[in-house]
């Protein structure tokens, strides 16, 4: 009598263990918490290579900083010879243009594109899923090689680019592999991959990023980050004299 | 009216000189008068165009800020907003009610940025008046997911009648949207428009920009005389402030911050907040250049004018000498000074209003000949065209001012000889031989 009620009790408590679904909001901040730096700065060589039907391919290369605990970034336009100088200087939501040509800043958006290229600035930038998106739904699925949940997600404010999302996240270690970006009529903008990731510390970050542009058939833009960097940045860098002087 | 005779026989006596005095003198009137034409036709062209892109001469925009600080334009509730209009009594042609939205429209794989203008084609006639359709039928136009375009664009997406094309946007908030058209009217190039601006459904276009059912962007008062903009635009605003409404303060140089970009006024405040300008405060800027414009042909009048002067001054100082005998003369025969002088200075005058004649004569055949160029509408100049020809406007009294300026001017330099030719006295002047 004992050992069939020992087992059924076993059994629930396996069945409920195995069959308990995941905290999908945390993994949204696992996903956060290791494209972020908090403790250190980072740096790192950004080559872009964008292609559009019809023409050839562009290819620009940018020198980034990130000091994601105060909000702050640079990113120094060094590639094409014809675009160097440029920069661009984010402090917590303002993000500032430098054009050497006026010798002038302008306001711009987290929401514009990159230069001319597929990827948005907040591409860039330290991501803040857990904080802006409500997990809606879910599922398992596979994704080449790795076992993956695909989460669909709702923007929970207005703030963010896009109000719709759904990733492709793997189940071990929670990296993300592929993105949808949907537009508020709920059609597919960009697919963004995420094919390899460079462990620096305990963070990950993507080393490899393709974005596709789902509304102008043959137009995608590549990065990868090289010369990656912990190392601290001076303060000076976070400022609009040195994005001016830079470069010059 | 024999002195009047007199003078201009003796102008038609030296007729070489009095052509060559008043060539210069009509010459500084031909480039004064087309700088003049010049300036009044761009700032007149400006506002032709401004007035037909911003859709009214006064508007009246809604201005609400989230509380993350997000400066969103939308007019949410208009109702206090119109019924304030009733009762300040302004009399206004048409009232436009609309959104727009500047984004990428895509048709396989080719794609122009451009503005859309969402427009209620129930409620209004103003632009149905305007544009003239080259294909396509106002009761297409009229159903929701239509999208009217210029021939110019629709030809760089090489789009046709019944294409489904793509609209890229961004939301009033800032986030991504997309939306479909159907391309359901093509419009022959009105000038400026064609390059900046496509029309769809106002309900559609405030929809792909996440504003309610019945909310839009701005509302514009399109006026029967645009001379009483401003008189009516400062009474519109006393009226809503009375109201209770709070208003953002005036913005001048509205162009200098960008078409429809973020102004200062934006920064300081909480809640919903309503802006009311007009095609001026637009266009403030423009007119300070026309000023310029003006002030330059005025420095070049006047510069001209000084040179010709001293032209004037020595000719008749000559003409003096040259008439000494046949001065005596008449005075012998019974002129007295001040005919003289007269005759000096009549002389004077009619070269100067034959040659003013003649400068205006030939500044209009130029002027009719350029405004006869189709400059196109890919020149930076663009603004300042109707239809790619440019406008001269000239103000009568300017043109009358130019004429006064140069005739008084004339008559200063004909002056100091024609005195001198007047205090000859006869005797003197008959023994002088030449």
């Amino acid at each position: 009598m004992k050992r069939p009620l020992i087992s059924t009790i076993l059994f629930v408590i396996a069945a409920a263990v195995f069959s308990a679904e995941p905290d999908f909001q945390e993994i949204l901040a696992d996903i956060d918490r290791m494209g972020s730096f908090m403790d250190t700065d980072f740096s790192c060589l950004l080559t872009m290579v964008s292609q559009k039907p019809a023409e050839s391919s562009n290819i620009q290369q940018a020198r980034m900083y990130r000091r994601d605990r105060e909000e702050k970034s640079v990113i120094l336009i060094l590639k094409p010879e014809v675009q160097k100088g440029q920069g661009y200087l984010l402090i917590a939501d303002n993000l500032w243009y430098y054009d050497p040509e006026s010798r002038k800043f302008a306001h711009t958006s987290l929401k514009d594109n990159f230069q001319d290229t597929d990827a948005k600035h907040s591409d860039f930038e330290a991501p803040a899923l857990a904080e802006n998106y409500e997990v809606v739904a879910h599922a398992d699925s596979q994704l080449g090689r790795y076992p993956v949940y695909v989460l669909e997600l709702s923007a929970e404010n207005e703030e963010v680019t896009y109000p719709f999302l759904k990733l492709w996240v793997r189940k071990d270690n929670h990296l993300l592999l592929k993105a949808e970006n949907y537009g508020l009529s709920g059609r597919l903008m960009r697919t963004s991959y995420y094919p390899s990731y460079l462990r620096i510390g305990d963070k990950y970050i993507a080393s490899k990023m393709l974005f596709v542009d789902e509304l102008r058939p043959g137009q995608k833009t590549q990065i990868t980050l090289k010369e990656t960097s912990l190392n601290p940045v001076p303060d000076y860098v976070f400022t609009k004299a040195f994005v001016e002087r830079a470069n010059r | 009216m024999t002195l009047l005779r007199m003078a201009a026989r003796n102008l038609t006596r030296q007729s070489k000189r009095s052509f060559l005095l008043g060539g210069a003198i009509a010459f500084g009137v031909l480039v004064v008068t087309i700088i003049n034409g010049l300036a009044g036709g761009f700032i007149h062209a400006a506002s032709d165009n401004f007035s037909h892109l911003l859709a009214g001469h006064i508007f009246v925009e809604g201005r609400e800020k989230t509380p993350s600080g997000k400066v969103v334009q939308v007019i949410r509730d208009d109702s206090r907003l119109l019924s304030v209009l009733e009762q300040t009594g302004i009399n206004y042609e048409y009232l436009l009610k609309r959104s727009s939205f500047t984004g990428s429209l895509i048709f396989e794989g080719e794609s122009v940025t451009l503005r859309i203008d969402g427009v209620s084609w129930d409620e209004e006639s103003y632009l149905k008046e305007r544009l003239i359709l080259k294909e396509g039928s106002w009761e297409t136009v009229r159903s929701p997911k239509a999208l009217v375009l210029s021939e110019e664009m629709a030809r760089q997406l090489g789009a046709v009648l019944g294409d489904l094309l793509l609209i890229q946007l961004e939301t009033a908030t800032g986030q991504q949207n997309v939306g479909e058209f159907v391309l359901a009217g093509i419009h022959y190039d009105p000038g400026l428009l064609s390059t900046v601006s496509a029309y769809a459904s106002l309900a559609t276009v405030s929809d792909l920009l996440n504003l309610a059912p019945g909310e839009y962007m701005s509302l514009g008062i399109l006026l029967p005389d645009i001379r009483r903009m401003n008189r009516l635009a400062d009474r519109y605003t006393e009226a809503l402030l009375e109201a209770g409404l709070r208003l953002l303060p005036r913005e001048k140089n509205l162009l200098g911050f960008g078409f429809f970009g973020r102004t200062r006024s934006d920064l300081d405040w909480q809640g919903m907040r309503y802006r009311v300008s007009t095609l001026n405060d637009y266009l403030s800027q423009l007119t300070q250049i026309i000023n310029i414009l003006n002030l330059i042909g005025l420095v070049i009048l006047l510069i001209l004018l000084f040179i010709i002067m001293v032209g004037i001054t020595n000719t008749y100082r000559m003409i003096m000498y040259e008439r000494t005998r046949e001065i005596g003369t008449i005075r012998a025969l019974g002129m007295q000074r001040r005919g003289v002088l007269s005759l000096f200075l009549l002389e004077a005058l009619l070269l100067c209003l034959f040659g003013s004649a003649a400068g205006l004569s030939v500044a209009g055949i130029v002027m009719g000949c350029l405004s006869l160029v189709n400059w196109g509408l890919e020149t930076p100049m663009f603004l300042f065209l109707i239809n790619g020809h440019l406008r001269f406007r000239l103000v009568i009294w300017q043109v009358a001012g130019n004429v006064g300026l140069v005739s008084l001017l004339s008559l200063l330099g004909a002056m100091l000889p024609a005195r001198k030719a007047s205090r000859l006295e006869p005797v003197e002047a008959l023994n002088l031989s030449k």
